[in-house]
């Protein structure tokens, strides 16, 4: 008997590590005509966990205070060994999670898998896109860079609209009438430590959720597409006869993983600026406000809404409601059919909505 | 932001006071947001005649881009509106004529001297020109050898001996400009150009104080020595974009083995089916 058996023999009577791996990993059945949409999951998982460890290497040279932050983030994209791709995998990786993220969400309204009993489901994950949306926007201030000084600035004055409580919002938030040191301040805690243990709580209830319900069965390839669950009683969604989780859809969350780091890679190394306009690399001046300050691309929706409107409160209430609506659509869709094609209802509205969504991003852009 | 709108009547009285207390948050916004402008630029920008007629102009001077301000060169208080031309505060206002080159030259003390050395400089108070009779006061542009030009020079002497000296100096503007273009790039890729800015901003300096120079053999000879800087300096950027050139090699290698990768991955998934 080799070493390695003897440990694992070992682990094995005292954990029950065999009947782990039995129940959770080779005997967990996916369904037959699973598709490669659902390693999304499994890919944002691996961008978490990339964000996380190229998130704490930068904490050792990046100092959070106004008058350090742009130096330190200099010297760590120019003398720090490697320190030119660390950067640049935490920051090209923050966009390629919200881009991950919004297709995993599309699949899952396509494939209808937030369908009861999902509703936690979805509602934990979506409450993970606002998130990683928070995470990105904090991060975003962090190089006290002049993009980073005004793009805050602008994000901040956005919660001014807010009726009533808008001013006392926009003053907690910066911890001054203006973006300066205490914002930074507020904004490192959230971003190294509120929000990272929030998404991590939420990853976990999220795939609590994922295994209590069990894996949806696509749509595709099936004669019956309608939710058979009735509400009422607790039921797992079994898949016998199905495909075993290891080895064979972990081969292909690995080639999704795979597909992913070749084109993140590939952006890191070749094209990174793609994320970065040249204000990314110029210190924040309070004093000089440069032109044609926009969001993140995922932002640009948002802020063209904003201007779209008479009052920053209208486009504000209109996202909101834009949001809340998305939040609790497992809430309001209540029909039991899946397949996209046998719900033109839904399939116009996100048709529609995908449409609108590209062309605010756009017009952002340009405008 | 700071829009005016009318209500119209149908609007609940309860949605229009909260549009009113929004409008007059948003007004708050703005009073806060200019605060990071200077009040010089807050009065003046607002004036029609006179008072008005610098601000534009200097939107777009070379002062501007590099952060120097009304209050940098004519003193003053720039933020406190009802000191901010009082000469206790420090405020100068306009200089004479005479005065020009004294209140430029605080600054730019090496080109004060090289200037009052020069015939342009002799002739202060005679009729000569002064700095800003080639420069210009508001409008202030990034010094190229344009400035000598025939319809500027020829506004009071022959033009000949100023196209000898331009001729002479033309290798090193264009040295000077390939650097500024290179370096911009890499300031916008996030490279660390500092020490390079520093030795460039050095040369720069010592070739602009050639302009007040009127000995042709004194621009030749100085226009080579800095050619020579200019060709180290440049040597020492060519590394640093070599280094960036061999990063995309190895990225060609990481992408590649992640593809080969995902085709193993693939290739044992199908073993399984």
């Amino acid at each position: 008997m080799n070493l390695a058996k003897r440990i694992y023999n070992w682990v094995d009577v005292r954990v029950g590590a065999g009947e782990l791996v039995e129940k959770e990993l080779t005997g967990y059945l996916l369904p037959t005509n699973i598709n490669v949409w659902y390693s999304m999951g499994s890919i944002l998982l691996f961008i978490f966990s990339i964000q996380v460890v190229t998130g704490i290497l930068l904490l050792i040279y990046y100092v959070p205070d106004a008058d350090k932050a742009f130096k330190s983030v200099t010297f760590i994209m120019n003398d720090v060994p490697f320190g030119w791709l660390i950067r640049m995998c935490h920051a090209v990786g923050s966009n390629m999670m919200v881009l991950i993220l919004l297709f995993h969400m599309l699949s899952v309204l396509f494939m209808g898998s937030y369908k009861s009993p999902r509703e936690m489901n979805w509602l934990s994950g979506f409450i993970l896109l606002t998130m990683v949306m928070g995470i990105s926007l904090t991060g975003y201030l962090l190089p006290w860079s002049q993009l980073s000084f005004w793009a805050t600035t602008v994000a901040t004055n956005s919660v001014g609209a807010v009726p009533v409580v808008g001013s006392y919002l926009v003053e907690f938030l910066r911890g001054g009438k203006l973006v300066g040191p205490p914002t930074l301040g507020r904004f490192f805690a959230l971003h190294v430590a509120v929000i990272p243990a929030t998404i991590a709580a939420l990853i976990g209830a999220h795939l609590f959720f994922l295994q209590r319900t069990g894996v949806s069965t696509p749509p595709f390839g099936l004669k019956d597409t309608t939710n058979r669950w009735q509400g009422d009683s607790y039921r797992y969604e079994s898949h016998p006869g199905g495909i075993p989780f290891l080895p064979h859809y972990t081969l292909q969350d690995l080639t999704s993983i795979s597909v992913y780091c070749a084109l993140f890679l590939g952006v890191v190394f070749f094209d990174p600026y793609i994320f970065f306009p040249s204000t990314a690399f110029m210190p924040a001046d309070p004093f000089q406000t440069p032109a044609h300050i926009k969001p993140e691309w995922y932002f640009l929706p948002n802020y063209q809404t904003l201007k779209l409107f008479p009052s920053e409160f209208l486009g504000i209430a209109v996202q909101g409601a834009a949001m809340t609506f998305l939040a609790l659509l497992p809430f309001i869709d209540r029909g039991t059919e899946k397949h996209p094609l046998k719900r033109p209802l839904f399939m116009a509205c996100a048709t529609g909505g995908i449409m609108l969504y590209f062309a605010l991003m756009i017009w952002g852009h340009y405008s | 932001m700071n829009r005016i709108f009318l209500l119209p009547v149908e609007v609940p009285s309860l949605l229009r006071s909260a549009l009113l207390l929004l409008c007059l948050l948003s007004l708050s916004l703005v009073a806060v947001a200019q605060e990071t402008a200077t009040v010089c630029l807050q009065c003046h920008s607002a004036q029609t005649g006179r008072g008005g007629k610098a601000v534009q102009p200097w939107k777009t001077s070379i002062h501007a881009a590099n952060g120097i301000s009304c209050h940098d060169c004519h003193g003053g208080d720039p933020k406190d509106a009802a000191n901010a031309m009082s000469p206790a505060r420090g405020f100068l206002g306009v200089p004479k004529e005479t005065g020009i080159p004294a209140f430029c030259g605080r600054c730019h003390v090496g080109i004060r001297e090289d200037y009052l050395q020069s015939a342009h400089g002799r002739a202060l108070g005679k009729g000569g020109p002064t700095c800003v009779t080639c420069h210009g006061s508001h409008e202030i542009e990034k010094v190229t050898l344009e400035l000598i030009n025939e319809k500027s020079c020829s506004r009071c002497h022959p033009y000949e001996r100023a196209a000898k000296i331009k001729a002479a100096m033309e290798k090193t503007e264009q040295q000077i400009v390939g650097i500024e273009g290179r370096l911009d790039r890499f300031k916008g890729e996030g490279v660390d150009t500092e020490t390079a800015d520093k030795s460039l901003f050095a040369i720069r300096n010592t070739y602009h104080r050639l302009f007040h120079e009127v000995n042709t053999a004194r621009v030749t000879s100085e226009s080579s020595k800095l050619q020579g800087e200019l060709a180290r300096l440049d040597q020492s950027l060519q590394k640093v974009a070599e280094q960036r050139a061999k990063r995309k090699i190895a990225g060609t290698f990481v992408v590649a083995g992640a593809l080969v990768a995902a085709l193993l991955f693939h290739l044992v998934r199908k073993t399984y089916d």
